[in-house]
């Protein structure tokens, strides 16, 4: 039998280290499993948007045919758009989670729409997900530490070390010991992982990068593990210090910072853009109907030489009010975009120094799931809602009648797949 | 290396930390075929001496060898001369005797076949039916055949004995002298550090007097009874209060 054998049928003999690993898979397997049928769910959900939606459109048509009112039509139709998760978003959910993968607009004013959501979602945070990358980020650390932390100690305590050390090589004997434990952890995380991007559709580039990306987490934890082992405490002490570096490392120092960042970079929520834009929309009805026009065709020209405003209420002041609105705010969703890509980038820029930070940061990243990825969708919707004012006021403001065959003609979102 | 050079060798050997000489100027020398027992009371001086042997750390001043080695420069190439059990013979509980072995034959890259382990069990005397037992119910004398079994299948010329016998009842211990004189018999040197004079004065053929990091005295076994345990115990008894053993 090899060196390598021997050590195998050690390891695999206690039972300590063979039931960590053991727990190790099953804990990764069910991770995945949550996180595919958590996938699966979202990918119903959205599949179940388009029969819904053509009786919803079927339900509006039918009376504002009847009227052909272009108003009614682009006043009462919500229309669809989603954000179809990738194939890895099933391992690290990110923010799909607390931020909409679907919404349904209007073409009345867009930001409150868009910041809706936030009214109810942040309840969802709370618990968290149970995701391929909670086990990687944190569970996965515990155990390499249950697995090195007595690498060394364990051999001390047990009266064997001089004995190994006075065999000749004995330096290889701890390498190959580690390298075993290594891959052991390595494979119980990588091969559910590998398994289910497989299953999910996931290409060969990104599977790659995760279990790169796995492999370099974990042997940061490692050569951690090995550090304090260095030190020639006791087991028990070593797996003091680690969990302690685990706490900090994980929990505490991420914890700190992003309150530190939060400060460095103050922001509101995304729901006080909301309230700006609904009162900015709300003054809008006691400001006279020229000024709000005015104001609308001051931006949007191409509308300017269309009939009149008449006397009496008419669709196309209420919709270029909401338009305003949105322009009203425009300068504070600006900013509120770009105060949390600062945030993000700072998030990010810390995880070059707080491994689990950078390692959640370049999870989320190949699975398109963190802000970036949130902030891709939300960009996809404004060109989309873009084109569905363009569509229906052409309608409006040339006075054209609506009838049912034009909710046909009305543009559809075409969710863009992120690249695998 | 020189047939006529000893297979351990020590000379002027100082170990120091700071003011305080561990060792002080030690010279020994232990040819194939003998047996050089070192007897040292607690901070004598024992353990060190076997740390420089192995490698384990660098003499201030002096030179070591092992088989013509320098083990503090090449330490692996020393370490492949010598067998050494330490005074605990600690080895993994839940594999068993023949797994032991084959696994700390793998580990200095000697790995045998079963047959050879087989063998060499029969020559240290462990029962048969103790081979493919876990190690959990071995006693320290049965622990110590499976650790000879190991230097017998390494063919080492160096053999490092770490108070051998402390611990073991006087059966135990008369049994392990046997072996280790079987060993002696096939050309090994062995070096034995021990508080035990009696197990010294059995198997030896020298005994060094080990004090305050220096040799004070050696005798060397003459005549049937070898050594006079009863003079020795006298003389070295004065020595602080644990350092010979009676």
């Amino acid at each position: 039998m090899s060196p390598i054998g021997h050590e195998l049928r050690l390891l695999l003999r206690a039972r300590l280290a063979a039931g960590a690993l053991v727990l190790l898979a099953l804990l990764t397997a069910a991770s995945i499993v949550a996180g595919l049928a958590e996938v699966r769910h979202q990918q119903q959900v959205i599949e179940r948007i388009q029969p819904q939606q053509a009786a919803d459109v079927a339900a509006i048509s039918q009376w504002v045919s009847k009227i052909e009112d272009p108003g009614s039509a682009a006043y009462y139709t919500f229309h669809p758009t989603w954000d179809s998760p990738s194939s890895l978003a099933f391992a690290a959910l990110g923010m799909r989670d607390v931020a909409p993968y679907i919404l349904r607009v209007r073409a009345l004013g867009l930001e409150a729409q868009l910041y809706d959501g936030e009214n109810f979602n942040p309840e969802l945070a709370l618990p968290g997900r149970f995701d391929f990358a909670f086990v990687l980020i944190y569970l996965a650390p515990l155990f390499v530490i249950a697995l090195f932390h007595d690498l060394h100690a364990s051999e001390r305590e047990a009266g064997r070390l001089t004995m190994l050390r006075a065999l000749p090589r004995s330096r290889r004997l701890w390498w190959r010991r580690g390298l075993l434990r290594f891959a052991f952890v390595y494979f119980a995380v990588a091969l559910p992982f590998a398994v289910g991007a497989i299953v999910s559709g996931t290409g060969l580039p990104t599977i790659l990068a995760v279990l790169t990306l796995i492999a370099a987490y974990l042997v940061f934890w490692v050569a951690l593990a090995l550090l304090v082992g260095r030190m020639s405490w006791s087991s028990v002490t070593n797996a003091a210090a680690l969990a302690a570096c685990w706490l900090v490392l994980t929990l505490v120092l991420p914890t700190l910072a992003h309150v530190a960042i939060n400060r460095a970079i103050p922001l509101g929520q995304g729901v006080e853009l909301t309230l700006a834009q609904r009162e900015a929309v709300n003054k809008a009805w006691d400001i006279p109907r020229e000024t709000t026009m005015a104001r609308f065709f001051a931006s949007h020209p191409e509308w300017r030489d269309t009939p009149p405003l008449p006397p009496e209420f008419h669709w196309k002041w209420y919709f270029a009010f909401h338009q305003v609105g949105d322009e009203s705010v425009a300068d504070r969703v600006r900013a509120y975009r770009d105060g949390l890509q600062a945030r993000d980038a700072a998030a990010r820029a810390l995880g070059w120094a707080l491994p689990p930070v950078g390692a959640q940061a370049a999870l989320t990243r190949l699975a398109n799931t963190d802000l970036a990825g949130q902030l891709a969708y939300q960009d996809r919707v404004r060109a989309y809602h873009e084109r569905l004012r363009q569509f229906y006021y052409r309608y409006l403001f040339n006075d054209i009648p609506f009838g049912a065959p034009d909710f046909e003609k009305a543009p559809k979102f075409g969710s863009i797949v992120p690249s695998k | 290396m020189n047939p006529a050079a000893p297979l351990l060798e020590m000379s002027n050997i100082t170990v120091a930390y700071g003011a305080h000489r561990v060792l002080d100027g030690i010279s020994l020398g232990v040819g194939a075929g003998e047996i050089y027992a070192l007897l040292g009371g607690n901070g004598a001086g024992k353990s060190t001496t076997l740390s420089a042997l192995l490698g384990f750390i660098q003499p201030t001043a002096g030179d070591v060898r092992v088989g013509g080695i320098d083990p503090a420069r090449d330490p692996d190439a020393a370490r492949r001369q010598i067998a050494y059990l330490p005074e605990s013979v600690a080895l993994y509980e839940h594999l068993s005797a023949r797994e032991n072995t084959a696994y700390l034959l793998a580990l200095a890259d000697q790995a045998q076949q079963d047959e050879a382990i087989a063998e060499a069990f029969g020559a240290t005397g462990l029962q048969a039916d103790a081979w493919d037992k876990r190690l959990a119910g071995f006693s320290k004398g049965m622990r110590q055949k499976v650790a000879i079994a190991v230097a017998l299948l390494r063919h080492v010329p160096v053999l490092l004995l770490d108070e051998p016998t402390s611990g073991l009842d006087p059966r135990a211990t008369a049994d392990f002298n046997r072996l280790v004189e079987q060993v002696r018999d096939r050309g090994a040197a062995v070096l034995m550090v021990t508080h035990d004079l009696l197990s010294a004065a059995d198997i030896a053929d020298r005994i060094g007097f080990l004090e305050h990091g220096r040799i004070v005295d050696e005798v060397t076994a003459s005549g049937p009874d070898r050594f006079d345990v009863r003079a020795l115990h006298h003389k070295f008894g004065a020595a602080p209060a644990d350092a010979i053993a009676a």
